[in-house]
C-alpha cells in the first residue's frame, strides 16, 4: 500500500544562533521507496551526516518534516514519543569510524541490540555468526574491539547494523577503512540486504566506483538535495 | 542478555578492583573509628564490671573513685559491712603511674586491694598464667599487655614486686593496662611521700608510715537488698557518697568519656560523609569516562533504563566490594591498635546500609550524566 520508507519534506538545519548561525539545509526535498538504495554523495562540510542524523531521529531539525515507514516523526517538532525505540526496531547506523563498545567483545557487540529487542538467543546466535561470516570476521566472536584491524572492526560494526534486521540503514561512509575489494564487497552486500529483505539504504560515500551499485544518487547542492535517477550502468 | 555492568567491571578488572580497595580502605576507616569509639565505651565499664561491687563508698560530694579524686579512710569498710544489708566491704586504691621496660614507656593504673579480703577486683576468667595476690607483700599481677613475664621482678617506689600473675583483657577505664599489688602496698605507694619528705617529717616527729587511706570503700550486698536502697541508707548515715554499679558506670560514661567519644562520633560522622562525597566523585567520573559509549548506545538506540542499570549495578558492586575490603582491612588493623577497638557486626551492617543508600545516591550524578548525554555527541568531533 504505502511503499515510501523515507520522506523528506521542507527540511531546514541551522547551527547556532544570530551572527554565528550558520544555514546547513536549506529546503531539502526527496522521498525514497522501501528497497532503494541511495549514494549521498556531497563535498565535505556539505551536511552529510547532518543530515543522515537528522533522519535517524538523533539530531534535531530546525523545521521541516521527516516520515519514516509512514510515521510522521518529525512535524515542525519531534512527533514520536520514543526515538530510541524507533533506532533500535528500525534502523541501523554504520558510522565513519566503527564506533563499537570496547568493554563487549565481537559478538556481544552485534547481538545487543537483537538481545534489546526481546530477541531469544537460539535466533540471535546464528544470525549474528551468519552475518559475521559473510562479513569475513566470523573467526573473531570472541575478540575485542581492540584486538581487531580497523578494517576489521567496520565490518563488525555493519554487522551490528544490519544484526536488528532494520527497515532503514543510515550509512556514513561504511567503506572508508576498507580496502577496494572489501568495499566492493560490502557495497554488493548491501545492494544484496537492500533487495532481499526490502531494506532502504542511504550510503554516504566518496568512492566513485560504487555508485553504480546504487538506484540514486542524492547530492546537496545549494544546501538543497538533488536526486539523479536510473543511473546509467547500475550494476545488479 | 547482556550485562553491561559486568561486562564492563570485567573489561577494566584491576581498575575497578584497586578503586573499590581505595575506597574499602576509607570505609576500613570508618569502620575503626567506629571500633574505637565502641572500644572506649567498653573499656569505660571494663573495670567496675569485672570488680563487680554493687556499691561504691567514696569522699562525700565527690564524683570518685574515677571521674574525681577521693580519699576515705580504710577504716570506713568496717562501718560499712555493717550496715544493713552489706554482706562484705572492702578497700581499694587506683593510681595511675608511668612505667618502662623493654618494649617502651606506657601508662597504667595500679590497683591495690587487700589480697585477703572477701572482694578480688580480679576476674578470674582474665588469669590466663599464675595465680591473684595472696601476700601482703611485694606481689604484683600485671596486664599481658605490658609484656612483663611471671616471676620477673618490677620495681615501684623503694621496692621490687615479682610478678604473680599475668591476666589478659583487663584495662582501666582510660583503656590503660592494670597491675594490681596489695593494699597495703598501694597505700604506700600512693599516699606516702618522697624519702626525702618522710626523713625531713620524721625529724619534725611527724609520725611517718602507712596512712591509711583508700580511694574508695566497695561493697557487696546480700541477695534480696535493693542496692539504690541500701546506698541512699548510707549515705544518711556515713556522711559518704555511695554509688550503685550502674550509676558509677554511667559517670564513666557521663563524665569520663563524654567528650572524647562524642569527639571521635563526630570525627566518623564526618569521615562517613567525606566516603560518601568521594564515592559520588568515582561513580561520577566513571560514568564520565564511558560517556562516548554511553553516547553510542543511546545512538543505536538502547534504552535509558539499561545504561542507568549498568551505572548503578556498577556503583553497587563498587560498594559491595569496598564493604568487604572496608571490613578485612579493619579487622587486619583492629589489633595493631594500641587501645581496645570492638568491631561489632550491626555496626558494619548498618554501615553497609549506609553505603548502599549512599550508593545509589551518589549514582544519581552519574544517572543524570547518562539522562543529559546527547547522543549525537558520538559522531561529533
Ligand atoms: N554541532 C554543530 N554545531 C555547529 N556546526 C555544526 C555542528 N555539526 C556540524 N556542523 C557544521 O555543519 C556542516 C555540515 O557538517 P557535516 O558533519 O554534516 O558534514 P559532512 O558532509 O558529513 O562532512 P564530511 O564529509 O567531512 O563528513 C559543517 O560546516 C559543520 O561545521
Ligand atoms: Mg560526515
Amino acid at each position: 500500500m504505502n511503499d515510501i520508507a523515507i520522506k523528506v519534506e521542507n527540511l531546514v538545519k541551522k547551527f547556532g544562533k544570530g551572527e554565528n548561525e550558520v544555514t546547513v539545509i536549506n529546503g531539502a526535498n526527496f522521498t525514497l521507496k522501501k528497497g532503494e538504495f541511495a549514494a549521498l554523495v556531497a563535498p565535505s562540510g556539505a551536511g552529510k551526516t547532518t543530515l543522515l542524523m537528522m533522519i535517524g531521529c538523533v539530531l534535531e531539525p530546525t523545521s521541516g518534516r521527516i516520515e519514516i515507514g509512514g510515521e510522521v516523526v518529525y512535524d515542525n517538532r519531534w512527533t514520536i514519543k520514543d526515538d530510541r525505540a524507533l533506532r533500535r526496531k528500525k534502523l541501523g547506523f554504520i558510522f565513519q569510524a566503527h564506533y563499537l563498545i570496547p568493554f563487549l567483545d565481537v559478538e556481544e557487540n552485534v547481538s545487543l541490540l537483537p538481545y534489546e529487542n526481546g530477541e531469544k538467543p537460539e535466533v540471535v546466535k546464528p544470525r549474528v555468526k551468519e552475518l559475521l561470516d559473510y562479513l569475513g570476521v566470523g573467526d573473531k566472536l570472541k575478540n575485542m574491539p581492540s584486538e581487531l584491524s580497523g578494517g576489521q572492526n567496520q565490518r563488525v560494526a555493519i554487522a551490528r547494523a544490519l544484526a536488528n534486521n532494520p527497515s532503514i540503514i543510515l550509512a556514513d561512509e561504511p567503506t572508508a577503512a576498507l580496502d577496494a575489494k572489501r568495499s566492493v564487497d560490502v557495497v554488493k552486500l548491501l545492494r544484496k540486504i537492500a533487495k532481499e529483505k526490502e531494506v532502504t539504504i542511504i550510503m554516504v560515500t566518496h568512492d566513485e566506483r560504487l555508485l553504480p551499485y546504487c538506484d540514486k544518487v542524492l547530492t546537496i547542492v545549494d544546501k538543497k538535495i538533488e536526486v539523479k535517477e536510473h543511473l546509467e550502468g547500475v550494476i545488479i | 542478555m547482556i550485562n553491561l555492568a559486568y561486562k564492563d567491571i570485567k573489561y577494566s578488572f584491576t581498575k575497578f578492583i584497586i578503586t573499590a580497595i581505595s575506597v574499602g580502605i576509607l570505609f576500613g576507616i570508618v569502620i575503626i573509628m567506629i571500633g574505637v569509639y565502641r572500644g572506649m565505651i567498653f573499656d569505660a565499664k571494663e573495670l567496675v564490671k569485672d570488680i563487680d561491687a554493687q556499691l561504691w563508698v567514696v569522699q562525700q560530694n565527690t564524683l570518685g573513685p574515677f571521674a574525681e579524686t577521693s580519699k576515705v579512710h580504710e577504716d570506713l569498710k568496717d562501718q560499712i559491712s555493717y550496715q544493713d544489708g552489706v554482706k562484705y566491704a572492702e578497700g581499694i586504691t587506683f593510681q595511675n603511674m608511668q612505667m618502662k621496660n623493654s618494649y617502651g614507656a606506657f601508662k597504667v593504673m595500679l590497683v591495690g586491694y587487700d589480697p585477703l579480703g572477701k572482694i578480688s577486683p580480679i576476674n578470674p576468667n582474665k588469669i590466663i598464667a599464675g595465680r591473684p595476690l595472696k601476700k601482703e607483700h611485694y606481689e604484683i599481677v600485671v596486664s599481658a599487655k605490658t609484656h612483663y613475664k611471671l616471676g620477673e621482678k618490677i620495681k615501684l617506689g623503694r621496692d621490687y614486686y615479682t610478678v604473680v600473675g599475668i591476666t589478659k583483657n583487663t584495662v582501666s577505664n582510660g583503656g590503660d593496662y592494670l597491675m594490681f599489688v596489695s593494699l597495703k602496698d598501694a597505700q604506700i605507694l600512693q599516699f606516702t611521700y618522697s624519702n626525702e619528705r618522710i626523713r625531713s617529717d620524721e625529724a619534725r616527729g611527724i609520725k611517718g608510715g602507712n596512712p591509711h587511706l583508700v580511694n574508695a570503700v566497695i561493697a557487696k550486698l546480700k541477695s534480696g537488698y535493693n542496692a539504690k536502697k541500701v546506698a541512699r541508707e548510707i549515705e544518711n548515715s556515713t556522711h559518704k557518697t555511695v554509688f550503685t554499679k550502674d550509676e558509677e558506670i554511667k559517670l564513666l560514661l557521663q563524665r569520663v568519656i563524654k567528650k572524647s567519644s562524642k569527639q571521635i562520633g563526630m570525627f566518623t560522622a564526618i569521615l562517613i560523609i567525606v566516603s560518601i562525597v568521594i564515592i559520588a566523585l568515582i561513580i561520577y567520573t566513571m560514568t564520565l569516562e564511558k560517556i562516548k559509549e554511553i553516547s553510542i548506545l543511546k545512538l543505536i538506540g538502547i534504552s535509558n533504563f539499561k545504561i542507568i542499570k549498568m551505572i548503578m549495578q556498577e556503583t553497587l558492586i563498587l560498594g559491595i566490594l569496598a564493604f568487604i575490603s572496608g571490613n578485612i582491612f579493619a579487622h587486619f588493623m583492629a589489633d595493631k591498635f594500641p587501645k581496645r577497638v570492638v568491631l561489632e557486626a550491626n555496626d558494619a551492617w548498618t554501615l553497609f546500609i549506609v553505603i548502599i543508600v549512599a550508593s545509589a545516591f551518589a549514582s544519581v550524578f552519574g544517572v543524570y550524566k547518562v539522562l543529559k548525554t546527547d547522543p549525537s555527541e558520538a559522531i561529533g568531533g
